[in-house]
């Protein structure tokens, strides 16, 4: 009988854990809110340091401090898609390599402006706690040579957002935060 | 003599009668007027003597005002006077008012001028270093770093508004956390960074959209956490 007690006791307790830890995973309406509005701030970030890192006036170092930045941004070994109106396929770089070639394209002025940028699947809660979702964006690229050659497209490109619950420690106290990556980002459409 | 003659003889005692009458009087009025002259002389002269010993009066209050006042203001240009400069202003505003015509005066009233003046200065140069050195004043500036930041028309202006910034805080490695939400006791923080980074994110991103939330000092009045909160 008493042994009875014990295995009752045990199954409410770890229930009770359950339920504390399921607690702790539910996210309110207006949390989940702050959440989206912060990816979605995270991938207006990149379209930023995209254009600085790609515009033919910022000075070397500048661009090569931004370009950490941003790598910042990416979870590891995210890719980049790029495309041409002069080519059918498009090619996947590392985000590294991608940013170290945009800041070298052979032109003398290169623009760069995203737009329309928004979420085409809303994050959501995976089994393993994090939240998925993918954020669209278009990229207007322009890029002038002193010679007249002039290039531009717009490409449509989706990027998966990948937001994680995590704690660090800081000077002895824990700190929980919510970690924002970016992932790989296709080219879904490129048009003049 | 006839009967005519005795009547004009009559008539002419009576005249001289009338006119010697009428001398009488004129005599009495002009002795009246004569002593009335010299009691109103008498009256005069006291009265002028009066004014004088007035006068004397109040050349001599006036010299003892002046002296006071003399005493004052050397008082108010002592620097061991321990009146505060508020009062010393007023007591030197109420001697201004009595206008006194005295160059001694007017000229040592020029000298605490200058002097009040001074020490104006100097509190209020102190009131600013405090007040400049004050928690509230440098979250402030570093507010204001943040805007001159964030729309710096160049990158080496921001650079510099960028390094004056920076010597708010204990190191570039101070912690900056961001408060992406606020319910209660429960805190939604953005990834951790530092201040060096953040500074340069507002140079980059060319936008200030955190708020200041809560500055944690060290024992050097230095910044060593900053909390920041979407605005």
């Amino acid at each position: 009988m008493k042994s009875l007690y014990k295995i009752l006791f045990v199954i409410l307790l770890s229930s009770s854990i359950q339920v504390n830890l399921f607690a702790q995973d539910e996210v309110s309406p207006e949390r989940k809110q702050a959440i989206d509005s912060l990816a979605l701030e995270k991938v207006k970030d990149l379209g930023k340091y995209i254009s600085i890192i790609g515009n033919k006036d910022t000075e070397f170092s500048e661009a090569n401090r931004v370009i950490e930045r941003a790598l910042e941004l990416f979870a590891d070994g995210s890719q980049m898609g790029v495309s041409s109106l002069s080519r059918p396929d498009v090619k996947y770089y590392g985000v590294r390599e991608y940013f170290e070639r945009l800041m070298a394209l052979n032109y003398d002025r290169v623009t760069i402006q995203w737009f329309n940028i928004q979420y085409i699947s809303d994050l959501e809660r995976q089994p393993d706690g994090k939240y998925v979702g993918v954020i669209t964006i278009y990229q207007r690229f322009q890029g002038e040579s002193d010679d007249g050659l002039k290039y531009m497209d717009t490409t449509k490109k989706d990027i998966t957002i990948y937001v994680e619950r995590k704690e660090t420690q800081i000077g002895g106290r824990i700190i929980g935060f919510w970690d924002v990556l970016l992932g790989d980002i296709r080219v879904t459409e490129t048009t003049t | 003599m006839n009967k005519y003659q005795i009547k004009n003889l009559k008539n002419m005692s009576f005249q001289h009668t009338r006119t010697k009458s009428f001398l009488n009087v004129s005599n009495f009025l002009l002795m009246a007027l004569i002593v009335m002259v010299s009691l109103a002389g008498v009256g005069c002269k006291s009265q002028k003597k009066l004014a004088k010993e007035k006068e004397k009066q109040e050349a001599e209050a006036k010299a003892a005002r002046i002296e006071k006042v003399k005493q004052e203001l050397n008082a108010l240009l002592d620097d061991n006077n321990s009146m505060s400069l508020s009062e010393k202003e007023r007591a030197l505003q109420r001697i201004k008012d009595m206008n006194l015509d005295d160059v001694e005066v007017k000229a040592l009233i020029r000298q605490v001028e200058n002097k009040l003046a001074d020490e104006r200065a100097a509190l209020e140069k102190e009131n600013d270093r405090v007040s400049a050195d004050s928690p509230d004043a440098k979250i402030q500036r570093l507010g204001n770093y943040f805007n001159a930041v964030a729309n710096a028309s160049s990158t080496s202006a921001a650079n510099n508004s960028i390094q004056e910034a920076l010597s708010l805080f204990t190191s570039p490695d101070a912690l900056v956390l961001i408060i992406i939400s606020k319910s209660g006791s429960t805190k939604d923080y953005d990834r951790p960074t530092t201040i060096q980074k953040y500074l340069n994110y507002l140079k980059d991103q060319r936008k200030n959209i955190n708020a200041i939330d809560n500055v944690v000092f060290d024992t050097n009045g230095k910044i060593k956490e900053l909390e920041l909160i979407k605005k």
